[in-house]
């Protein structure tokens, strides 16, 4: 378990949350905390007062994999196949090993096409796939994704969707502005301005959200659907 | 006499990169405009073209009674150029303390642009672009680092446009304005789909929702969230 107790850092207040293993997607407003509680599960941020555990360690303490919206904010090297080998290259894994690594990553993201490419010549999107293939290249225990898909078209979504599921990661936290994204969860928290007002499964916490731009436009469509 | 029509016309123009290319032919009328396609197909390059801000590999772009244009790029920081905000502002010639009102930044005058949150980031520049008319206006990725709630106040001023042409080069499927007409670009190759709906029959990249709700029987009129949620009142009787 992720377990949270009178967590304060910057706006952000949590009393308490407990956060189960599987797929948790954090949605609200811009500036309601999602990303500063994401950088505290990532070890990127030291809380200010409170805990943060994560299986009864400390972020700091577990193999965390990290993806920001920004990439550049976070790529190191040159060329994509350095980038994506650089967590198993500090690691000093094996070279045979890296590289067999790195290829089977880069062919489940399907940018395989890319490993010999600049870095700094990729689009946005392109970017966030080799940011994401960094991150899961040594198989992390917690995958943190911080708005990921805002650059990502539907088709490259649907394959990150399914190596996110299949990553070995016990706990993915993510944040996203797509609804259809959100939907597929284990658990949803809704933030508002530092506080979580909202949490459980996307069936209970959606309801909550009609009448606002949260509200998955799809989700209406559930009810008429044809038996 | 008529009022000029602003047009742009891309004649057989196209991009070439190691084993990479792009080709696009079309007639970009007044109205607003959707561009998508996958990571990496070339929409940036696209709208870096159409800006004059890349030169074309061939071809020629026509533009007709264009007299001022403006490229928004995906990422804001790149077109920041003041220490503070109140300067940046001014960098875009409208006055501050209006533009920080209508979006929620009243009292960051003099924090520097660099320092404020992705959205916050995106809703000044934004608001910035969308304070003065272009004749041509190119949007690449407006959607990124917003929230719902901003996505549909980006939609809802995008529709108040009344003159010039808008493109809007985006991965976005759920929250968009009214179009005039729909573009991919698939497999290097820029496609004019059409008119909403008849263009949905075309579109590769049509966003879930109205297959879904064509497959309900009642297929949106266009792609905003209020085509969508009117469509599915249809079905809700």
């Amino acid at each position: 378990m992720i377990t949270a107790e009178f967590l304060c850092y910057r706006n952000l207040a949590i009393d308490a949350l407990t956060i189960k293993p599987g797929i948790t997607t954090i949605i609200g407003a811009n500036g309601s905390g999602k990303t500063t509680f994401l950088k505290l599960c990532a070890g990127i941020a030291i809380p200010d007062s409170g805990t943060l555990m994560i299986d009864d360690a400390l972020p700091r303490e577990t193999e965390i994999g990290w993806v920001n919206e920004f990439p550049d904010r976070n790529i190191l090297f040159v060329n994509v196949f350095d980038e994506i080998a650089s967590p198993l290259r500090f690691r000093r894994t094996p070279c045979d090993e890296i590289d067999s690594n790195v290829r089977a990553c880069a062919e489940a993201m399907g940018i395989t096409h890319l490993l010999k490419r600049a870095v700094r010549e990729l689009s946005g999107g392109e970017k966030v796939l080799v940011s994401l293939a960094a991150a899961l290249v040594h198989h992390p225990k917690v995958l943190v994704l911080d708005e990921y898909d805002s650059h990502l078209d539907a088709h490259s979504l649907a394959k990150i969707e399914q190596g996110i599921r299949t990553s070995g990661a016990d706990y993915v936290i993510r944040c996203t502005q797509q609804m259809d994204t959100a939907i597929h969860s284990d658990h949803l928290l809704f933030f508002d301005s530092g506080r979580i007002t909202l949490a459980g499964t996307p069936d209970l916490v959606f309801p909550f959200l009609k009448g606002t731009a949260y509200f998955p436009v799809l989700w209406g469509c559930r009810w008429s659907e044809s038996p | 006499m008529g009022v000029p029509m602003v047009r742009i016309t891309l004649n057989r123009v196209y991009a070439v990169r190691d084993h990479w290319s792009l080709s696009a032919s079309g007639t970009f009328n007044e109205g607003v405009h959707l561009v998508s396609g996958d990571v990496g197909s070339g929409k940036s390059t696209l709208a870096l073209m159409m800006a004059e801000l890349l030169p074309l590999s061939g071809g020629d772009i026509e533009r007709e009674e264009i007299t001022t244009s403006m490229l928004s790029l995906q990422f804001p920081e790149l077109h920041v150029t003041a220490l503070s905000v109140a300067e940046e502002c001014a960098s875009w010639g409208v006055t501050p303390d209006e533009i920080l009102d209508a979006v929620g930044l009243t009292g960051k005058k003099e924090a520097s642009p660099l320092s404020l949150s992705r959205g916050e980031l995106k809703r000044l520049h934004l608001a910035c672009v969308l304070a003065k008319d272009y004749d041509l206006l190119l949007l690449d990725e407006p959607f990124s680092s917003l929230d719902c709630e901003e996505k549909v106040k980006l939609c809802a001023r995008i529709g108040q446009k009344s003159q010039g042409i808008c493109v809007i080069f985006t991965h976005e499927q759920n929250i968009l304005p009214r179009v005039n007409r729909i573009w991919e670009i698939v497999d290097g190759t820029l496609v004019d789909c059409g008119i909403p709906p008849d263009a949905f029959q075309h579109w590769r990249h049509v966003p879930p929702v109205i297959e879904r709700l064509t497959a309900l029987g009642s297929p949106p009129d266009n792609i905003s969230r209020d085509d969508f949620l009117e469509a599915i009142c249809r079905i809700q009787g």
